[in-house]
């Protein structure tokens, strides 16, 4: 099964990383959580409520929502600030990618480990650029605060076109679907993987961009 | 919810007024029911409850990224405040400014229809001022209200009594509160004069300027003022009306001295009339005098006329003169 995937990308400011990715993550993971599950009989179910916060940024003109959910913020938070270290330290190119893939497991036969299809992938491209005075630093809050307004308007385009999403699953099966971990809300299995060298495909898109790009100016 | 009557959307428009009490439409959120398309595949208790939980997250995520939302945050009583208004009906983008952007927040089908939500916001962010009311800078001021209305004084003061009134007047904005009274008679002295033009002017029509009236020598000028005030000098009727409106004029001037009547009512007098002659004397015949017989001055010099042509002559022709 192929994986749908969206990529965004976007220029911010080295401090602006942790913020910028959290944003679109969470965003993305509250529309792909739902209430905990609470199994009555077989067959028979209730679904509890997802509660959401608002979180200001403190680097960039914008504000988001997100599942109200210490742990499910902590995990996001760690890798975010793994993938943040990794692209702000001293021999890193500058640009890097961190995904957010959901997935689904499937039972193969005792040894093996479940299987796990990918079936929502989201890619997030930065690049880091550098300002040198608090006008730019002052702009560039404003403009990276639009940007995401664009991107969080995509991310509630994408997810009301109803694509694939895997089907409900019985008792026994909640957790080949779902992260069932967390105690106030239960996401769609997901993990998130960074790369702080680019994939060789995104010099491709890049370039193929850059030319239609210098096409479109004359 | 849906009873199957209705298939206009509910709207609600957010909008935000200043303390000036200006109004701007931030933005217009429209959801409803399209009852023509349905999926009567769709299960309700699973996908329909589903999607239409993430439709509800999409308006949540939505809300915080419009400029309606920052606005919102920084509202306060003594700067503008946020205000909503929900109506059934057409969503109204037309108050939402030129190049505003509309965003399908998303829709979802239903066995009985798809109800799609949408939000429409302004982009452009300044308020016009032409929706300014009775509170604006010029009708807070005192000038304008109706005790002191041109026509309210009219219809009160028929009789020209223009020092009462002057009296009443309230002190102009920045004015000098104290009256220059000590300088009322020079400056009234001079009306009889203007008023003896305009009643010439009206009278005859066909005063030739270099024949205006003579400014008094000052030491005149008491004597003058009490003529004036008899009526002696001047038949005053005809320039009744233009007093009228002197008036109106004198009593709403802002910025002017505090007795009205003084400064721009003389300005005005004076440029309704001629310049005084400066050169003329006081012993000089009146106007009407000078006027009276220009026929009769006409004859004589038309009588001499030889005599001027002689006298051209001679002045042509010194030598001839001389020889003679």
């Amino acid at each position: 099964m192929n994986a749908r995937s969206q990529t965004f990308e976007l220029e911010v400011e080295g401090h602006q990383v942790d913020e910028a990715v959290a944003s679109i993550f969470h965003t993305v993971l509250f529309h792909r959580s739902l209430g905990k599950f609470s199994y009555k009989q077989e067959g028979s179910y209730s679904v509890g409520t997802v509660g959401y916060e608002d979180v200001d940024c403190d680097f960039i003109d914008f504000t988001y929502v997100c599942c109200s959910s210490d742990n499910l913020d902590r995990t996001l938070k760690e890798k975010i600030s793994g993938f943040s270290e990794a692209l702000r330290g001293n021999d890193c190119p500058g640009s890097g990618q961190i995904s957010l893939e959901f997935f689904q497991k499937k039972k193969t036969r005792w040894p093996f480990q479940p299987e796990c299809i990918p079936w929502e992938v989201w890619n997030l491209r930065l690049e880091l650029v550098k300002l040198n005075n608090e006008h730019e630093r002052r702009l560039c809050r404003e403009r990276v605060g639009e940007l995401l307004a664009e991107k969080i308007l995509y991310v509630a385009e994408v997810m009301n076109r109803h694509d694939y999403v895997p089907k409900m699953p019985n008792q026994s099966e909640l957790d080949l679907i779902f992260d069932t971990t967390y105690p106030d809300v239960q996401p769609y299995l997901f993990k998130l993987s960074f790369t702080t060298s680019g994939p060789p495909s995104a010099s491709v898109g890049s370039t193929v961009k850059k030319l239609i790009k210098e096409t479109l100016s004359f | 919810m849906y009873n199957g009557g209705s298939r206009l959307p509910l709207c609600v428009e957010i909008s935000l007024r200043t303390v000036e009490g200006d109004c701007m439409v931030l933005e217009t959120w429209c959801v409803g029911v399209l009852p023509e398309i349905t999926d009567p595949s769709v299960r309700v208790t699973y996908t329909v409850y589903n999607r239409m939980g993430i439709l509800l997250k999409s308006l949540v995520s939505v809300t915080r990224v419009t400029p309606a939302y920052k606005l919102s945050r920084r509202q306060g009583p003594d700067s503008y405040v946020i205000c909503y208004r929900i109506y059934v009906g057409e969503p109204q983008f037309h108050n939402l400014g030129d190049g505003y952007n509309q965003v399908r927040v998303g829709q979802l089908s239903t066995p009985v229809g798809t109800i799609h939500l949408s939000v429409a916001y302004r982009t452009k962010m300044t308020i016009s001022p032409q929706h300014s009311k009775d509170t604006s800078i010029m009708l807070k001021s005192d000038h304008f209200t109706p005790d002191f209305s041109p026509k309210h004084l009219r219809s009160n003061n028929s009789i020209d009594n223009s020092s009462l009134l002057s009296e009443t007047l309230k002190v102009g904005a920045f004015a000098d509160s104290v009256r220059p009274s000590a300088k009322d008679p020079p400056e009234v002295a001079e009306v009889p004069f203007s008023r003896l033009l305009i009643g010439n002017n009206q009278q005859q029509g066909v005063s030739p300027p270099t024949q205006s009236p003579i400014s008094p020598p000052p030491t005149n000028q008491l004597q003058q003022q009490e003529d004036t005030d008899n009526g002696n000098i001047t038949p005053r009727p005809p320039s009744v009306a233009s007093h009228d409106d002197f008036i109106m004029v004198d009593l709403k001037t802002p910025f002017a001295g505090s007795n009205a009547n003084t400064d721009l009512g003389l300005f005005y007098r004076e440029c309704q009339s001629a310049p005084p002659l400066q050169g003329s004397g006081a012993e000089e015949p009146t106007v009407a005098e000078q006027v009276g017989d220009l026929t009769r001055q006409l004859e004589a010099f038309e009588s001499s006329l030889l005599d001027y042509d002689n006298v051209i002559t001679s002045i042509c022709n010194p030598t001839v003169d001389n020889n003679n």
